[in-house]
C-alpha cells in the first residue's frame, strides 16, 4: 500500500493506493474509490480528473450583509438551488429597504437568520455549497 | 440628464423601475398605481390624481443614500411650502404629514451584492385626491383637500426631482 499526498491547484490531496494486481488498481483520492483495469485505464484516468473538479466548487459559500438592520423577508430554503443574482433575503435598515442577492450560484446549505432577526454588518445569512 | 417615463396605469413605479434597471435618473412616472407600496409592503393607496414616481439613482454608497432618503423629505417639505405656503411635518426619515395625516411618502430600496448594485427611490405624494376610503381618511390627506385647488404633478415632481439630484452631487463629493 502506498500513500501520497499531492498538491494540484493549491488544493492538498490524500491519495492510497489500495489494491495493485496485474489487471486492476485501487486508488483513493480523499475518501473517495477509484478502480483503474488495465484496458479501460485511459477512459478511467478522465473520469478521475471529471470528479474531482466540482469537489473545487463545492467550497464554502457565504452571503453576508454589508450593513447592520432587521431580517423582514427570507425568499429561500435550505435545498434550494439559487442562481447568481437571484434575490434571497430583504433587509430592512436605515429605512431602507434592501435586497441581498447571491453572488454565486448553489445551493443552500444552511440559513443563519430568521424573520425579525437583527442583524450586524458583516453578518453571514445564509451558506450556500 | 433627467428622463421621464411617463405611464398611465402600473403596478408599482418601483416594482418597475427595479425590474426594467436602466440609467441613473431614469423616472418611472404614472398616473395611477394598482399595487403600490410603503416599508414592509405596506400598501400604498394610489388613485388617479396623485403623483407616484421613482427615481433610478446613480450607484451610491448605502450611508449616502440614507442621506439621501432623509433630505429627499426635506426637498418636498420645501417644495409644498414654496409652492403653496403649506407647513408639513416630516416624520423622519421617509414620511410627510399635514395637521397630523399622512401626505407623503418616500421609500429607498437598494440591491446589495456586497455593495450597492442598484437603487431606486419610490415617491408618493397626495397631490389631487379628493376622497379617501374610510379606514384611511382619518389618517390621510391630499393637497387638494388642504389647499382646495388643482396641484400640477409634473410641476411639483421635477422640482423634487431636480432638489434630489442637487443634494446627492453635495453629499457624494
Amino acid at each position: 500500500m502506498i500513500k501520497l499526498k499531492l498538491k494540484i491547484n493549491k488544493k492538498d490531496y490524500e491519495v492510497e493506493i489500495l489494491k495493485e494486481n496485474i489487471n486492476q488498481i485501487k486508488v483513493k483520492v480523499d475518501d473517495k474509490d477509484f478502480v483503474f483495469e488495465k484496458q479501460k485505464q485511459k477512459k478511467e484516468q478522465i473520469s478521475v480528473a471529471k470528479s474531482s473538479i466540482p469537489k473545487r466548487d463545492f467550497s464554502k459559500k457565504e452571503i453576508k450583509t454589508p450593513i447592520t438592520g432587521e431580517i423582514s423577508e427570507i425568499f429561500v430554503k435550505v435545498g434550494d438551488f439559487v442562481k447568481k443574482n437571484q434575490k434571497l433575503i430583504i433587509l430592512s435598515a436605515m429605512k431602507m429597504e434592501n435586497e441581498i442577492i447571491s453572488n454565486s450560484e448553489g445551493k443552500v446549505k444552511k440559513i443563519l437568520v430568521t424573520k425579525n432577526q437583527k442583524v450586524s454588518g458583516n453578518d453571514t445569512l445564509i451558506i450556500l455549497e | 440628464m433627467i428622463k421621464i417615463k411617463r405611464l398611465k396605469k402600473v403596478s408599482s413605479t418601483s416594482a418597475l423601475a427595479k425590474k426594467e434597471k436602466g440609467e441613473p435618473w431614469t423616472v418611472i412616472w404614472a398616473e395611477e398605481q394598482s399595487a403600490g407600496y410603503g416599508r414592509k409592503k405596506d400598501y400604498w393607496f394610489s388613485p388617479k390624481g396623485g403623483l407616484y414616481f421613482s427615481i433610478i439613482l446613480p450607484k451610491s454608497n448605502i450611508d449616502d443614500l440614507q442621506t439621501l432618503t432623509i433630505l429627499a423629505a426635506f426637498i418636498m417639505a420645501k417644495t409644498i411650502k414654496e409652492n403653496f405656503s403649506l407647513e408639513c411635518f416630516i416624520k423622519l426619515p421617509n414620511d410627510l404629514y399635514v395637521k397630523q395625516k399622512k401626505i407623503a411618502g418616500i421609500l429607498t430600496e437598494n440591491v446589495l451584492m456586497g455593495d450597492v448594485k442598484f437603487s431606486v427611490m419610490g415617491i408618493g405624494l397626495n397631490t389631487n385626491i379628493d376622497k379617501f376610503p374610510k379606514d384611511l381618511e382619518k389618517t390621510a390627506t391630499s393637497l387638494k383637500i388642504e389647499l382646495n385647488k388643482k396641484i400640477d404633478n409634473e410641476k411639483i415632481m421635477k422640482e423634487i426631482i431636480n432638489g434630489i439630484k442637487k443634494q446627492l452631487k453635495t453629499i457624494s463629493e
